[in-house]
């Protein structure tokens, strides 16, 4: 980013950084918004119910009751998700109807996987709870929901935008498009906020992710469909950098300019799994 | 396959998407439908029988310093500085303009050209052109079409030499 750039108007900024993330769907970002928003609200809702049933559960549980006691929460669970949902649909629509469910799935799925590891009431309360706070503790109970692809990936000169490399799962759109368009966010992004070397890592559009590694004169940008939690971000962005030092790094100009080559690598890597 | 980063910019609704819709599709509207933020578009056009991939930066109507951020323009190959040549506002902080532009980008080939040609007479034009003070690359009509296809021909032209 040029020294010589004189500090640009916040409000402007915001606005045009909104434009340019809202290309296409700005409802459809304004409903994520919301979603985010009201994941706090959702917490509110739920715990009470939570808190309730397990403190009358805390009274009688045994290890015998273990099926009965999970069967119960099960049903509790999906009782409310209706409830919730309900309460919650008209003012926020499909979107979070579908996400709210899609969440409780996840959920329940990883309920049954938990329970039957670990059972115990404080650590089950604590664990549902935490998902609906989103603190990290959720990420141990959904960490075995895996289901996540990525769809494609990039390899970008930094500076100026242009495709070193791609591959993808299905093709969608120009890919020196898509290289050239996610560059310009990356640049307008890192240009508003203008923190010393800090880098775009993330962008999340509905159920649409992007990974993004920058290195020195590169960039690497996944593509990814579904649910994701942290650590597998984690592992995307390692797998990143694993690539970059096995193929990138040292390697002749000639190899590095190939693109057909390069996307070849980036196929084997990346999507073909 | 080379690939060139090209960056449309100027005033506000002097025609660079119109040129570049001109460019690819062969179309024009009179509508206006102003661009936000940067819209990023692909042509590739053959120089001396090696094809060019031009990735063409269509920048919101903002030259200056403080609109556009300037890491948009690292990595362009040249620049294309349109102003309509019925509107003075337009060309009024060319030369500044053109300076702050060689300075984020040293080195990079910038073209100046007149649009929406179309709508003046030949006098008025070279009056136009006369009160200019830098040498303009081309008169363009995106309306009409007229030396469009040049002007990016002869840019993907000196971008390959
Ligand atoms: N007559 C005539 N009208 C033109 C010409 N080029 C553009 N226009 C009209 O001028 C208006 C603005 O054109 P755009 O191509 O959108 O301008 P722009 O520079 O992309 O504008 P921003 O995206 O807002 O920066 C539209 O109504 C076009 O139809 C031209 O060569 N002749
Ligand atoms: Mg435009």
């Amino acid at each position: 980013m040029a020294e010589s750039h004189k500090p640009i108007h916040d409000e402007v900024l915001l606005d045009r950084l909104k434009e340019i993330l809202l290309w296409d769907d700005r409802k459809e970002l304004d409903e994520i918004k919301q979603i985010l928003d009201t994941r706090a609200h959702l917490s509110e809702r739920v715990s009470p119910i939570i808190e309730e049933h397990l403190s009358a559960l805390k009274e009688t549980f045994s290890e015998d009751y273990k099926e009965i006691i999970n069967k119960l929460i099960e049903v509790k669970l999906k009782n409310s998700q209706e409830e919730i949902v309900n309460s919650l649909y008209p003012s926020l629509g499909r979107m979070i109807k579908k996400y709210i469910g899609h969440q409780f799935e996840l959920l329940k799925e990883n309920i049954d996987n938990s329970v039957k590891k670990t059972f115990s009431p404080a650590g089950f309360k604590r664990r549902v709870k935490s998902f609906f706070t989103g603190v990290k503790e959720s990420e141990l109970i959904l960490s075995n929901a895996n289901n996540y692809t990525i769809q494609e990936v990039f390899l970008i000169e930094r500076d100026s935008g242009l495709l070193m490399g791609s591959a993808s799962l299905h093709t969608t759109f120009d890919q020196d498009v898509v290289a050239g368009m996610l560059t310009a966010i990356k640049a307008f992004v890192e240009d508003a906020f203008k923190k010393e070397k800090q880098e775009l890592e993330f962008i999340e559009y509905g159920n649409y992710k992007i990974v993004i590694q920058t290195f020195f004169s590169y960039y690497m940008a996944a593509a990814i469909d579904g649910t994701m939690i942290t650590q597998e971000k984690f592992d995307v962005e390692e797998s990143m950098h694993d690539f970059a030092s096995a193929e990138l790094t040292g390697a002749k100009s000639s190899e590095v300019s190939n693109s057909e080559l390069i996307s070849k690598k980036l196929y084997e890597y990346f999507i073909k799994k | 396959m080379t690939s060139k980063k090209i960056i449309l910019t100027g005033s506000f609704g002097v025609g660079k998407t119109s040129l570049f819709n001109q460019f690819i599709f062969n179309k024009f509207s009179d509508k206006y439908l102003t661009t936000i933020g940067v819209k990023v578009n692909k042509k590739s056009v053959f120089v001396d029988g090696e094809e060019v991939n031009l990735l063409v930066w269509d920048i919101a109507g903002e030259v200056s310093q403080d609109k556009v951020p300037t890491s948009y323009f690292l990595g362009a190959s040249g620049i294309i500085y349109v102003f309509d040549l019925t509107r003075p506002l337009t060309y009024k902080n060319l030369e500044k303009d053109i300076d702050y532009l060689k300075q984020i980008l040293p080195g990079g080939l910038i073209k100046i050209v007149g649009n929406k040609k179309d709508l003046l007479e030949e006098d008025a034009i070279a009056k136009v052109v006369n009160d200019v003070t830098m040498p303009i690359s081309i008169l363009t009509s995106a309306k009409s079409g007229e030396n469009v296809e040049d002007l990016f021909n002869d840019l993907a032209k000196s971008l390959i030499k």
